[in-house]
């Protein structure tokens, strides 16, 4: 057991991409945990009854800094500058927590549902196979943002909305992925000897059946979680997630629609309004890719 | 002095339903089994031997069905009565398996240990370290070299032999009265096969238990039944204890398998083969099911289904002309010795 970790773990540091993958998502959790400590969640314009600056209600709202909502370039007080008045390290920084909890939730939510439906189909087969499937195929055929637009239509906007509209659509590959291998692995002679030990279905499924079966999944999750974001992300800019001024990187694109093409002559003006929540965005889901293909070469038993 | 049997079998038909037809596995088979003695069911391929030992455990695949009217009698009680939960006590408590392929059918994510553990924990009202104890034990019992330290091996850590030995240790931890062997030694060198073989006859004298051993191996049987089933095309074609078996085969079928055997005792240019193949369960021939590659067979034969007739006592043979049989077996010994 111990030489075995090891050996995953001495297999896992050889590869320069996943210490990269890891070195980031390391980073990434680092920002995320010591978010106050690097933006701290203050208003300087407003000072409370001690002279000190006033702390924030929610620091997930970035605070306004300034009345004109112009961009402002970077300067040595606002790093990465400044859009509709906010300061754009102080978002992205924050960000970091609000990607990890869409990321995490939605993941982990969607996941499990998948495995359970997944599992009971491929398991039991038959005609609950059958129905569980085509219900799968019926949210399969339906696109994706379209299906959350409607959604948060009828549920209203917001971060929870659409983080439960990303659930409720996000499950049914991991369930096929999951019955898939499920049909695999029941008729190993394995899980015909434990039944025969008169161990429960329930336990065969749990014990004997997923663990073999789990690791694909766990990798496709691990992808995922990178990916959710730019879904997210992608709602938040259609102005379906985050409520205005949230600290979300995708929220934060949406204040740049009208400086994206710089102004006349000049069309990187605006530079930073784009790149730093954009490239935030690039590393946290590169970092999970890479994560997620280390991952994959650990655990697959064809690549052993 | 008539001993009361431990399981009987009775008309048991095992049909699976597919999309080319019903596929008759097992089409009435009649057997017992008495406590502390092995019963060997022997047959080729496809006759219906491992179907008929998923039945008695109720672990068919769900095309699979046991026709209504057939009985399976443990202890007293119809198996084919007793609801799911019953039966799962029974599985792995007083009806344990053991399968052919060992290299399979332990699970590679745990240790051998946490497999035999979780039997003995399902069916005995244990704690975790006396089962272990007990897994340690049993472990010992099977001839697994160093237990304590076996205990917490994957399975891919052990050989081929060694894995049949945990497997048997997993099936016997909670003391069956009886065994089922599906073909228990068949993926294992013949060294090898000897051990085990031999390590199931100690257990069994130990625990009394009774066994069924499943196999096409007919020098298996030889050494390790006390009765012989023969089957063929999901029906049995003689039954009798494997001494009267070996010597007065009464079934052409038999007759056939026994002489497939290479003899020392006899020079032989070739080994004797019985002609054709198994019939396709989907399309038996009508009558007897052996009449295609039978050298006995007739128009009766073609057109009937013959009864198991009593040739002697205990004897049972499905053939309307078992007595040609023994003639021509007499003439051919006859023939040897001269």
């Amino acid at each position: 057991m111990n030489t075995e970790l090891k050996r995953t773990l001495r297999k896992l540091f050889k590869n320069p991409s996943a210490i990269l993958g890891f070195a980031l998502l390391a980073f990434f959790i680092l920002v995320a945990v010591f978010a106050p400590l690097i933006a701290p969640p203050i208003n300087p314009l407003f000072p409370d009854e001690n002279g000190n600056p006033m702390k924030l209600d929610d620091p997930y709202i970035m605070p306004i800094l300034s009345w004109s909502s112009d961009p402002v370039p970077p300067s040595k007080d606002h790093p990465f500058g400044m859009i509709a008045g906010r300061d754009i390290f102080y978002g992205v920084v924050w960000g970091t927590r609000t990607a990890f909890k869409i990321g995490l939730i939605v993941v982990s939510a969607s996941t499990l549902f998948g495995i359970i439906i997944g599992s009971i189909a491929g398991y039991f087969g038959g005609w609950i196979d059958e129905v569980l499937m085509r219900i799968t195929d019926i949210f399969l055929s339906i696109p994706f943002l379209l299906a959350a637009m409607v959604l948060t239509t009828i549920l209203g906007s917001g971060l929870d909305k659409v983080m439960i509209a990303m659930i409720i659509f996000g499950w049914m590959a991991t369930a096929r992925l999951i019955r898939a291998n499920i049909l695999q692995v029941k008729e190993e002679q394995f899980v015909l000897a434990a039944k025969a030990l008169g161990i429960k279905n329930f336990i065969i499924i749990v014990r004997h059946i997923l663990p073999n079966t789990i690791f694909p999944v766990l990798v496709q999750a691990t992808m995922r979680l990178g990916s959710l974001v730019i879904t997210a992300a992608a709602l938040s800019f259609l102005g379906l997630g985050a409520p205005i001024g949230y600290a979300d990187w995708g929220s934060m694109l949406n204040y740049t629609r009208n400086y994206i093409l710089g102004s006349s002559g000049q069309a990187l003006a605006y530079w930073y309004t784009v790149f730093y929540p954009g490239m935030a965005m690039v590393l946290f889901v590169l970092a999970w890719n890479l994560v997620g293909d280390a991952l994959r070469d650990v655990f697959d038993p064809k690549l052993k | 002095m008539e001993k009361k049997p431990l399981l009987e079998v009775k008309n048991l038909k095992t049909y699976f339903y597919t999309e080319d037809g019903i596929v008759k596995a097992v089409d009435g088979v009649d057997f017992e089994v008495y406590p502390g003695e092995t019963l060997g069911i022997v047959g080729e391929s496809g006759s219906g031997k491992s179907v008929t030992s998923l039945s008695i455990m109720r672990l068919l695949d769900p095309n699979g069905e046991i026709v209504e009217g057939s009985e399976i009698i443990f202890e007293g009680k119809n198996l084919l009565e007793l609801s799911e939960d019953e039966m799962r006590k029974i599985r792995g408590n007083d009806i344990a398996m053991i399968f052919q392929e060992p290299m399979v059918a332990l699970n590679p994510v745990f240790t051998i240990g946490e497999q035999i553990m979780e039997a003995i924990l399902l069916h005995q009202d244990v704690s975790k370290s006396e089962a272990r104890k007990m897994a340690i034990e049993m472990l010992k019992k099977v001839g697994i070299p160093e237990p304590e330290k076996r205990v917490d091996e994957y399975p891919h850590e052990l050989s081929g032999g060694m894995r049949q030995r945990a497997m048997i240790a997993m099936a016997l931890s909670c003391r069956p009265k009886l065994l089922i062997a599906d073909e228990p030694t068949t993926a294992l060198d013949v060294t090898i096969q000897a051990q085990i073989l031999e390590l199931m006859r100690e257990l069994q004298k130990e625990y009394g238990m009774a066994i069924i051993l499943i196999t096409h191996d007919v020098g298996v049987i030889a050494e390790n039944a006390d009765r012989v089933v023969v089957m063929y095309g999901g029906m049995v074609m003689e039954t009798a204890n494997v001494h009267e078996l070996f010597k007065e085969m009464r079934h052409p079928y038999t007759w056939g398998l026994l002489n497939s055997l290479p003899r020392l005792d006899i020079e032989q240019e070739r080994l004797y083969n019985i002609p054709g193949i198994v019939p396709d369960p989907l399309h038996f021939p009508p009558g007897c099911r052996f009449n295609t590659r039978c050298e006995f067979a007739d128009e009766k034969c073609r057109k009937e289904i013959p009864p198991l007739y009593e040739v002697n006592k205990d004897h049972f043979s499905r053939c309307f002309y078992y007595q040609k049989v023994e003639e021509a077996q007499k003439l051919k010994k006859a023939g040897e010795s001269a």
